[in-house]
């Protein structure tokens, strides 16, 4: 199935599922934020990366363990 | 007494050790001085003259005895709970001791008032809060910079000499940029952090000093670290510069400064400029803004969206309710991210010594309009400065910005990143360059009231 980024299928549905009320103007902004962070949210979803080895509970002080 | 408010957070240190000043002088010329300045700046929210008058009564003899600080609203107090700088921060906020008030308290500095900051710490431009925005000095009409706005505006604006801020995605150094200071994110977990009300979750945000020089932030930084932050020489610097198309992607009097600046940074420490790459970084800014929102969820409920503070901006209001939407995979991809970025650094920094690019893409725009005009095109200063600023919070790297040039009176800033655990070795090279300078930038003032 291709891939939507169309706000006005996914918020209302989304909201609706959690139960959440929003305003013309919340929607209005979770729209425009949508429309910004969709589109890179999905290429994040398409890296390959997961072959990568993980670094679980990092030490975020130090480097990473060679 | 005011002449003793305009020296250096070290040299009023230095005056209250040599008896020149009493920590009560000093404390009642900075009381005065916001009462005249800050109606323009709107950059401390609240002061409370009995309680700072008791911290300037029982200062310790410590680095800082004496000294006024601002603290950004972000911070408890023992008198004040912090209010996020907004009408409902969605998390229990009481009066306490946070760390970064007993490290100040411990180190003899008087705490003079609060700093303003952007509604939940949720911009890089301080144009909303619950106490309306503070101001730019260099220009009353400009952002100062978020999140931490107040704390940035009260040091450029001379109310103060230091004050502490918190950076969970770029939070200090976007405002130093703007306001022309230099500000420092520590290595996480290196700072001051107890008492946030993240601190059980958080795996960005860090305390860390805004000042108008380095040895400024290595005072107020070693008070933070509660270890002293020492001194040393960044000779034969190897600098890293990365040549993409984002990074790049810079206003064109910026990338001149900048790009000066390095070539001065590398001529005064007899090192040389080495061209890297970081295949991570583009997809970097995304997974930090993941993460830090996956970490700020913890505890909200749909019911209690459902009962938002009417007050809240609806900016703020939607973006809370967007980040339920945000898809659990992408956040799980994004630690993923981390991983890579972080064992990539890792490699580079066996290269280089520091990494060095701007710390935004253009200089500060105006309150009413936060967009800034890069060769890609308009777009909003939030997406131009992310950029450049959520690496070193998702990977734990310090960074620090220097201010090294400026635009139509707007300050540019630089933003040099190093390895884990070498904040010190970052100080030294923005002393160097402010030596290649001549300390014409951390030394420019904006246009004051007297």
């Amino acid at each position: 199935m291709e891939a939507s980024n169309r706000a006005d299928d996914f918020i209302p549905a989304g909201l609706a599922a959690f139960g959440i009320e929003a305003d013309e103007i919340e929607l209005a902004v979770i729209r425009a934020a949508h429309e910004m962070f969709w589109p890179p949210i999905l290429e994040l979803l398409d890296l390959e990366i997961d072959a990568a080895p993980p670094e679980p509970a990092p030490d975020l002080s130090q480097a990473p363990p060679r | 007494m005011s002449e003793a408010l305009d020296l250096s957070l070290r040299g009023q240190a230095a005056a209250v050790a040599a008896g020149e000043v009493s920590p009560t002088e000093l404390l009642e010329a900075a009381l005065r001085r916001i009462e005249k300045r800050d109606p323009a700046l709107n950059a401390v929210v609240e002061t409370f003259p009995e309680r700072s008058r008791e911290m300037a009564a029982a200062a310790p003899d410590g680095p800082l005895r004496g000294v006024p600080i601002v603290i950004k609203d972000e911070w408890p107090l023992p008198w004040r709970a912090q209010r996020f700088g907004a009408a409902d921060m969605l998390a229990p906020a009481a009066p306490g001791e946070s760390g970064p008030y007993r490290a100040l308290r411990d180190a003899g500095a008087v705490i003079v008032g609060v700093g303003n900051m952007h509604e939940l710490g949720a911009s890089s431009t301080g144009n909303i809060s619950v106490y309306g925005p503070a101001r730019n000095p260099w220009n009353t009409e400009r952002c100062p910079g978020g999140s931490s706005s107040g704390p940035a505006s009260a040091v450029a604006g001379r109310l103060v000499a230091g004050a502490v801020g918190a950076d969970g995605i770029g939070s200090i150094r976007y405002p130093a940029a703007y306001c022309g200071l230099t500000g420092l994110k520590p290595t996480y977990g290196r700072s001051a952090l107890a008492g946030h009300h993240m601190a059980e979750v958080t795996t960005t945000i860090v305390s860390g000093p805004l000042c108008v020089d380095a040895a400024d932030c290595r005072l107020l930084g070693s008070v933070l670290f509660g270890e002293e932050l020492r001194a040393g020489e960044a000779s034969g610097l190897r600098i890293g510069v990365i040549r993409d198309e984002v990074s790049e992607d810079v206003a064109p009097a910026v990338r001149e400064a900048c790009e000066s600046a390095i070539e001065d940074l590398r001529r005064e420490t007899g090192g040389e400029v080495r061209e890297i790459a970081l295949p991570e970084l583009a997809a970097a800014t995304l997974a930090t803004v993941l993460i830090a929102n996956g970490e700020s969820l913890a505890g909200i409920t749909p019911a209690r969206l459902n009962e938002l503070d009417p007050e809240l901006s609806p900016i703020g209001r939607g973006l809370l309710k967007y980040r339920v939407l945000l898809p659990a995979a992408a956040t799980l991809k994004s630690h993923q991210l981390r991983a890579l970025a972080r064992r990539t650094l890792a490699s580079v920094f066996d290269e280089v010594d520091v990494i060095a690019w701007p710390t935004v893409p253009a200089v500060a725009p105006p309150l009413e309009a936060p967009l800034v005009e890069l060769p890609s095109g308009t777009t909003t200063a939030d997406q131009a400065n992310v950029r450049g600023g959520a690496l070193a919070n998702l990977t734990g790297i310090p960074a620090v910005s220097v201010p090294v040039g400026s635009e139509e009176g707007l300050p540019i800033g630089l933003q040099l990143q190093a390895a884990w655990g070498r904040d010190e070795m970052l100080l030294d090279a923005a002393e160097a360059l402010e030596r290649a300078n001549g300390r014409r930038w951390v030394e420019a003032l904006p246009p004051l009231e007297a």
